[in-house]
């Protein structure tokens, strides 16, 4: 009884707020949804860049240069850290569907997925930018 | 009120694309992640020019691990950007018009991505 009283307390919300208040299923709600469709974009870019290795090699690669600079790599990072949680907060998503053991530590579960999310992305993120650290960006 | 038999068609449909979402969510983990590592941890991202597909389309293995990434990212992710239009979108005519516009978007570049894997040479 007194897990179900918390989960009214905390899904409780104001006249004046739309915002359900779900606590750290919403931020992971919410989390999915915005890395979702920033890959999802991404997506429809890569398409068009890629397919002109096809039109002209030529210009693919010089459009792929591009891809070299370190605002680019930036962004590169930045997709990383959004497909790594995505793919890590959806195997979450999976496993709360799938099996009843894994709702009770839901909360846990989600500490699980942002720790794998940092603990992969950042040491991948700088092999992506080791380049412009090392100074031998072109 | 909707007849029963479209409404449960409807529900059946709703079933099925939470199902999708589930496979094609665990397959998407292995092939997208595989493929960012490929294309930004193992080989540095300017290693990558058209000599570099050149040599990994040669064999047709890749090619299908490329379209099949393509496909299931590009379903998984226009299904998930049409439950979010749903919530977000209220309006019944602009809703309308944000999907055809994504739509096709999506259709027109899967179409255009499908053919530079199956057509380059």
């Amino acid at each position: 009884m007194s897990a179900g009283t918390e989960v009214a307390a905390s899904t409780r919300s104001t006249a004046t707020s739309t915002i359900y208040r779900g606590r750290s299923g919403q931020w992971a709600f919410v989390g999915h949804r915005v890395s979702g469709v920033l890959v999802f974009l991404f997506l429809l870019l890569h398409i068009v860049d890629v397919s002109l290795v096809n039109l002209d090699p030529q210009l693919y690669d010089e459009v792929h240069q591009l891809y070299g600079n370190v605002v680019l790599r930036l962004f590169e990072v930045g997709l990383l850290f959004a497909l790594v949680f995505h793919a890590l907060n959806g195997l979450r998503i999976v496993a709360v569907d799938f099996f009843p053991g894994a709702v009770r530590r839901e909360r846990r579960l989600l500490g699980a997925v942002v720790f794998l999310t940092l603990a992969v992305s950042i040491p991948s993120g700088y092999v992506i930018l080791l380049p412009f650290i090392q100074g031998t960006l072109r | 009120m909707a007849p029963a038999r479209s409404r449960r068609s409807r529900q059946s449909f709703e079933t099925w694309s939470w199902f999708f979402m589930r496979v094609s969510g665990l397959v998407l983990v292995f092939l997208a992640l595989l493929h960012f590592a490929i294309t930004h941890i193992v080989n540095d991202v300017v290693e990558t020019d058209a000599a570099f597909v050149a040599e990994r389309w040669d064999n047709p293995l890749w090619r299908l691990f490329d379209w099949t990434l393509l496909a299931l990212a590009l379903l998984h992710g226009l299904n998930g950007l049409r439950w979010s239009i749903d919530d977000y979108v209220r309006s019944p005519a602009r809703r309308a018009w944000v999907k055809a516009v994504v739509y096709t978007t999506s259709g027109v570049l899967f179409a255009y991505g499908t053919f530079s894997i199956v057509t380059f040479t």
